[in-house]
């Protein structure tokens, strides 16, 4: 322990000081402090980092403990029904504490005004070292030091379990150490507070040993859980503030319309509406909801908007995307795994594949279309309440768009329906139109969105193409292999409410390096058959499409969506190397074994073999069957690596050739995470990606037509019902030895697709290129 | 105005009587377990039990329901299982529903938009048969009301898991 000061005592680069003795109380609060002098960009961000977020002895702080043993943790991530805030953060802190789980009784998450570290409801765990891991390491330190100087046992002399020092025959628990004190633990942070990724910790604080673990590796449960079931929730959709006004947006006739003239209202039947028109924003706001609706749809009809024809729509799309969209203005970006010649060996191969391969348009489609209440006061300040994944950077945006200050915006988080990543950048939709209007008439303003605007008007993600080639020697060894993946921008941001009134906002998806907002497309899916000598992996990127034909600018907005990019990339792949196992008259799954050297990526590939009951041969079946009315059946795998988690997938699937009708019939996953935290909940997880996943892969599509999005309901955009819902079997390799977290809660949906794609081929005996397989793709390829 | 039945309450509202019973319930009488998923009956997150019937509240008008009718929402089904059971009111304030009860249990939702209806519907099937096979639950979920009950999330393993779980509990098995 080296002391700086009387009060000051430096732990392992963070700052423990003891601010006053009190009579009564008495906490230990976790806070953050800047390292380096340009980590804020912008002279705006400073106020809103040093007002609200970063002093700990304001109510922002990571951690707090208190006089009667309780605990407190924040995180500026915002559960979306992953469950990590309440599961596997209070179980890593608990851990890391050496206290019960059940010590921390208080999560609070996601607000401006009342979390640390901002970022996004995103890669909880996916780096293995979650802020509050770190926050936490740095707290039992500071813990230990105040200990030892109040028993007077040396430091590392003390042992601790359940929250209780020990050491030298004396004991004290973590809240005497604390009680009539106010001690501030000061802890190194770097980064941007409203930006995409947030504040992290900083500094290498000691991690209490895997091998000691208690708590993580449990199957605590999720107290939100208990919140929902029991209607005790505070949903986003609960607030209620006084005086607030229900509204409608009455959206553009098309992506590309200006606005002519707004609808009149009738007044004789909606006395108590009101209409808003900033620029080429058209609201309606009400005293009641149904008003609100009703008198929406009155003025909608009688709005007169200019035409406008920029798409190409669905039937034309694939040939848009090749022939006419701009490859050449962006980069090209090159995958970390590129080596060797594949070229010349593609040339001189015995046997090669060349294929192309099609995603579809698809919608985060929350089950809840979006809304959000916004209060815009008379001194300037905007208060937000929404269910948003990062409301740090929707802070910074409605700041930007109302030429104003974050620190005098705060985005209050609540639960919501999970919209999948769009609000990963900051905004899911409504807020921004919700403060235009709030604005607009001095009172708060409740904007909900219907569900044919969460359909027609929120982000998508892209539409992509990719180009496969590769090379099989004689000895059925892949060669050489190469990929171009070919996607639009994924990442607007803009706020849409802003777009349409002509207020400030991020430019439109453009050449650039910064991950938003960039045409740039970058290699995501991590290259997992290294022995494989010549590889060549290749982004694309361009402009959203229609975007730049657009008077609005808007077109097809696009948005990263569960696991993206890697899913645009990994689907063609996948589906590529099983196609490459059967050149090779490999069976699929020893074929990627063999062309695998990473242990973990063996072990879930051979953990799936083994639960699945997968029987080694090649693909296709020897009776495949093309024709006929009998359901044929077939089996394919899938691999992928994300977020240090190895996952394997078999799907075992029925296809009617007639009627091209394919039925998934049970899928089996084998995930290895590195550590698993919470069994149960990470189970969960797979099922509900499972799902996602065979949605992805058999239904959905956003239709559209040269002026938009046609694709307006439920009916027009299928997901899964239970009716799709095959056996899901999940594995878990529970592997401490990798010693940290992987992401559990994300990459199951990206598994299916591939693997239902090669059991149609093993089955059939014909490939499908494309997703989603809807019947009349299916049988478009069965009759070739 | 108009009088309605809420989870054994007379209420009286104000609002017009074409206004869907979502809206009352939410926004005039405060619940928060019905929501709003598509306004057009094709999801069922906004699903409420009428006389033990699984209805779509956002395209039931106010006027359609009759004082006589018993509305359950989310919030009434521990109180409707106690006064099943013979429950007093003042056991029945700490009691969950066996549905509520299982989905606890099984650690159902995740993000729970919604499980709401999923709730309501379970509790419809269970009334009516508290063991019921995979196949009947299914066709609960899918084809037995004016759509199926969507989960954009994908739970439907864990609500199978669940309703067979509340089941148990409702026929004393558990």
């Amino acid at each position: 322990m080296e002391t700086t000061n009387q009060n000051q005592v430096n732990v392992f680069g963070a700052t423990l000081s003891r601010r006053q003795f009190i009579k009564a109380g008495g906490v230990l609060v976790v806070g953050g402090s800047l390292v380096g002098p340009k980590v804020l960009k912008g002279e705006d961000a400073k106020p809103t980092t040093l007002k609200n977020s970063l002093d700990a002895s304001l109510p922002s702080s990571w951690i707090e403990i208190h006089p009667d043993n309780t605990i407190l943790i924040r995180t500026g991530k915002n559960d979306f029904g992953q469950g990590s805030t309440f599961t596997a953060y209070p179980q890593i802190v608990a851990e890391e504490l050496s206290v019960p789980f059940e010590a921390i009784t208080t999560v609070v998450q996601g607000g401006t005004d009342c979390t640390p570290d901002g970022s996004g409801a995103f890669d909880f765990l996916g780096d293995g070292m979650p802020n509050i891991r770190k926050v936490a390491a740095y707290t039992y330190q500071a813990l230990l030091d105040l200990a030892s100087e109040r028993i007077g046992v040396a430091k590392d002399k003390l042992t601790v379990k359940d929250g209780i020092v020990s050491g030298g025959g004396k004991s004290i628990s973590y809240g005497d150490l604390v009680k009539n004190q106010q001690l501030k633990l000061t802890i190194p942070v770097r980064g941007n507070l409203t930006g995409i990724i947030g504040l992290t910790v900083d500094g290498n604080p000691p991690m209490k040993p895997v091998s000691e673990y208690k708590v993580i590796g449990k199957s605590v449960r999720n107290s939100a859980i208990t919140l929902k079931v029991t209607a005790k929730e505070n949903w986003a959709t609960d607030v209620r503030l006084p005086g607030m006004l229900h509204a409608r947006v009455v959206h553009p006739k098309t992506l590309g319309s200006t606005l002519v003239s707004a609808g009149e209202l009738d007044k004789s039947k909606f006395p108590n509406s009101q209409v808003i028109v900033k620029g080429n924003l058209v609201g309606v706001v009400a005293p009641t909801e149904w008003e609100a609706i009703q008198a929406a749809m009155q003025v909608a009809g009688a709005t007169k908007w200019t035409e406008w024809k920029g798409l190409p729509g669905n039937a034309k799309l694939y040939q848009h995307l090749r022939d006419e969209a701009d490859w050449k203005s962006t980069p090209v970006m090159q995958g970390h795994a590129n080596k060797g010649n594949a070229e010349s060996t593609l040339a001189a191969a015995a046997k090669k594949l060349s294929a192309t391969y099609q995603l579809s348009y698809m919608k985060h489609a929350p089950i809840g279309p979006t809304m959000a209440v916004a209060d815009v006061k008379a001194d300037g300040t905007v208060h937000i309440h929404t269910h948003n994944q990062n409301p740090q950077q929707l802070r910074g945006e409605i700041a930007m768009m109302l030429h104003t200050t974050p620190d005098r915006v705060i985005v209050h988080a609540y639960p919501g329906p999970g919209h999948y990543g769009r609000s990963n950048g900051g905004n899911a939709g409504a807020e921004d139109e919700a403060v235009i209007l709030s604005q607009a008439v001095g009172k708060p303003v409740r904007v909900q969105w219907m569900r044919a605007d969460d359909m027609q008007w929120s982000t998508q993600s892209p539409a992509s193409f990719s180009d496969v080639q590769l090379a099989i020697d004689e000895k059925g060894k892949m060669t050489a292999y190469q990929i171009d993946h070919y996607m639009p921008a994924m990442q607007d941001d803009r706020l849409i409410g802003a777009v349409l009134a002509g207020l400030p906002t991020m430019p439109a998806p453009d050449v650039h390096s910064d991950f938003i907002t960039s045409t740039m497309n970058n290699i995501s899916d991590e290259w997992v058959y290294a022995p494989v000598p010549n590889v060549v992996e290749r982004g694309h990127g361009t402009f959203q499409v229609g975007q730049r034909a657009s008077p609005l600018a808007v077109g097809l907005r696009d948005h990263s969506m569960r696991t993206p990019v890697q899913f645009q990339q990994n689907y063609p792949r996948e589906l590529a190397i099983s196609e490459a196992a059967s050149l090779a008259r490999a069976d699929a799954i020893q074929f990627r074994i063999d062309h695998a050297s990473e242990e973990r990526a063996i072990g879930v590939l051979k953990a799936v073999r083994d639960a699945s009951g997968w029987d080694t041969r090649p693909s296709p079946r020897p009776d495949a069957v093309s024709t006929g009315s009998t359901p044929v059946r077939g089996r394919g795998v899938s691999l992928l690596y994300r977020n240090l988690t190895y996952w394997a997938c078999v799907c075992e699937i029925s296809v009617t050739p007639a009627t091209g009708a394919i039925v998934v019939e049970k899928c089996t996953f084998a995930v290895d995470p590195g550590i698993v935290i919470n069994p149960v909940h990470l189970k969960r997880q797979v099922e509900g990606g499972a799902v996602m996943g065979i949605g992805h892969a058999l239904l959905e599509e956003v239709m559209f037509d040269e002026s938009g999005v046609t694709t307006d309901d439920w009916n027009s955009y299928p997901v899964p019902t239970m009716a799709d819902l095959p056996e899901i079997k999940v594995v878990l390799l529970h592997n401490p030895a990798v010693g940290k977290y992987g992401g559990g809660s994300e990459a199951a949906n990206a598994l299916a697709a591939p693997a239902i794609a090669a059991a149609f081929h093993d089955a059939t005996g014909k490939v499908i290129r494309r997703l989603p397989m809807k019947p009349t793709y299916v049988q478009a390829v069965l009759k070739t | 105005m108009a009088t309605i039945n809420v989870n054994g309450v007379r209420r009286e509202v104000q609002a017009p009587g074409d206004t869907p019973l979502l809206y009352v319930l939410r926004n005039d009488l405060e619940l928060s377990g019905p929501q709003f998923g598509c306004g057009i009956a094709q999801c069922g997150a906004c699903s409420v039990l009428i006389d033990g019937k699984e209805v779509r509240s956002c395209v039931t008008a106010l006027s359609e329901v009759t004082p006589n009718q018993e509305i359950t929402t989310l919030e009434g089904l521990p109180a409707r299982w106690a006064k099943q059971k013979g429950i007093s009111a003042e056991q029945a304030k700490n009691t969950l529903h066996p549905v509520q009860q299982a989905w606890i249990e099984e650690q159902t939702p995740q993000c729970g938009f919604c499980q709401n209806g999923m709730m309501i519907k379970a509790t419809e099937l269970l009334e009516g048969n508290p063991n019921p096979t995979l196949a009947q639950i299914k066709v609960a979920f899918t084809t037995s009301g004016l759509s199926p009950n969507l989960c954009r999330c994908g739970t439907y393993v864990a609500i199978i898991d669940a309703v067979k779980h509340a089941g148990e509990i409702m026929a004393g098995r558990r």
